[in-house]
């Protein structure tokens, strides 16, 4: 463990990474169980699922393009583009079940007209429901949020590479980071969230600092972490 | 139901002292019977040991669980895991930085615990759960991540060196399998079970039940690490933990039932 003025900056980059993790999770359109059944609005499945989920492609493919080069924005550029991949093909795969399979017509439920294509709203939904499917602007806010949490997993994985320099080590722990502030921020929005057009989305300074807080305290040993004695 | 079966009922700061200390003791029997006897046959004492960490961490689950989260069960258990594998690299580092490698499990866990409170803090002032048992839920949860993760690396690696895990299950990918599995084993029985007659004893043996099936699986993975005697030593091991507590919990399941009426698919025998 020696301490410099890298170090610091692995510690903040780690940070900010959490953060963004954190904040990114605000913007995926996540529906839960109800939107599995077609009854509310997003993508039919938990939080953490479709965090982890981006968050391990982003982190693959920030992976592999570490193992070409060590310059820190084509990695994060990689991570972003990786998780937006994972999470667009979900969208897009899960709209055409909603739409051909289901049969239901997209609406938000949380605004009257769609920010993006300026479509009606309120008569698409169905009664007893709170909207259906992935209406354009959860499918660009989804997009938005996968980046985030891409760049933010791309940002963990590459300070702890400089640090420890052992793929496996650097992957496990972060996720652990992902899984910690994923977890903080589906906790926050409390489940379910439509994307940056959801009043919920007005709550994301709480998790803010909730994820402040608990990136910080995993940050300081994250840094201290040493590699192994034979240079694995 | 006429058939009468075993039931408890513990507190939760009995199960706390069981899971901590039955955990702690257990991974450092096993590591000081590995060293004593030079073989590592006696891995699946870690595997058993992750086991009293489970229970521990299954009831935090229930109580916490129990107020309504709103992001469903799994996410509490993968908060757990998360915390828990920070903690363990965390702690057999420093240990084995400082000197002090036998340490570095009551490292691990000492620093989890924290962690856990501190988060536990932060849902309930920053986030406004205001669930009174958060805090201590959390404590518990992060613990039992921790040992868990820590009994069933040692399962694989049969060593408790810093360096003897990140070759034998961090390299390996094995802790993948392990993330997953010990995931299953603190979140899924409460998911399985919960409701409003939900009871303690029945949501525990399934805890114990998951965890003798995650103790298979890293018996599997000990085939490759650790050679075929310890490794079938695991999975026997974990085979017979599993099926005791299958067969406890289809009783208990039975006991609260209000009536149990077969398929066909099974003899009659077999209900």
């Amino acid at each position: 463990m020696n301490f410099d003025a890298n170090t610091i900056i692995y510690f903040l980059e780690i940070v900010v990474g959490g953060l963004l993790v954190g904040i990114g999770v605000h913007f995926v359109p996540v529906g839960g169980a109800p939107a599995a059944m077609a009854q509310a609005t997003g993508i039919g499945t938990g939080t953490v699922q479709l965090a982890a989920g981006s968050g391990l492609t982003g982190l693959l493919s920030a992976g592999l393009m570490m193992s070409v080069t060590d310059n820190i924005w084509p990695i994060l550029a990689t991570g972003a583009v990786g998780a937006m991949i994972m999470m667009d093909a979900t969208m897009l795969t899960g709209s055409w079940i909603y739409a051909y399979a289901v049969g239901a017509p997209f609406a938000s439920a949380k605004v009257n007209y769609d920010p993006i294509t300026k479509f009606s709203q309120p008569p698409y939904v169905a009664p007893g429901t709170v909207g259906q499917g992935i209406p354009t602007v959860c499918y660009v806010s989804g997009t938005i949020g996968a980046a985030m949490g891409g760049i933010g997993g791309a940002m963990i994985y590459y300070p702890l590479m400089q640090i420890n320099g052992n793929p496996a080590m650097s992957a496990v722990f972060a996720i652990g980071i992902f899984m910690v502030d994923a977890v903080l921020a589906s906790w926050n929005i409390q489940g379910t969230i439509e994307g940056f057009h959801d009043p919920k989305f007005k709550k994301w300074p709480k998790a803010f600092k909730a994820c402040l807080v608990a990136t910080v305290i995993l940050g300081i040993v994250a840094v201290l972490i040493t590699p192994l004695s034979g240079g694995a | 139901m006429a058939e009468k079966v075993k039931g408890f009922k513990l507190e939760p700061k009995q199960l706390r002292i069981y899971g901590l200390v039955g955990s702690v003791v257990g991974i450092y029997l096993a590591a000081f019977l590995n060293m004593a006897t030079g073989t590592n046959i006696f891995a699946f004492v870690g595997a058993l040991a992750a086991l009293f960490g489970v229970v521990m961490g299954a009831n935090a689950v229930r109580r916490v669980c129990a107020y309504g989260i709103g992001t469903g069960v799994p996410s509490i258990g993968m908060l757990s895991l998360g915390m828990g594998v920070v903690a363990v690299l965390f702690g057999l580092s420093i240990a084995e930085q400082l000197g002090i490698g036998i340490l570095g499990a009551i490292i691990a866990l000492v620093y989890s615990l924290i962690f856990g409170y501190v988060v536990g803090l932060i849902a309930n002032r920053v986030m406004g759960f205001n669930i009174p048992v958060m805090e201590e839920g959390l404590t518990d949860l992060s613990g039992a991540g921790t040992l868990a993760i820590l009994g069933w690396c040692f399962a694989i690696s049969g060593s408790l060196s810093y360096e003897a895990i990140v070759t034998d299950v961090f390299n390996t990918g094995f802790l993948a399998i392990i993330f997953i599995c010990g995931g299953l084993a603190i979140l899924h029985p409460f998911n399985a079970n919960l409701g409003p007659d939900e009871k303690q004893d029945r949501t525990l043996v399934n805890g114990v039940m998951v965890g003798g099936m995650s103790t298979i699986a890293t018996g599997v993975c000990a085939l490759m690490t650790l050679g075929l005697a310890a490794g079938m030593v695991e999975i026997v091991v974990g085979f017979a933990v599993w099926y005791y507590f299958y067969v406890w919990y289809f009783r208990l399941a039975k006991r609260d039932a209000s009536a149990v009426v077969g398929t066909g698919l099974l003899p009659p025998s077999a209900l």
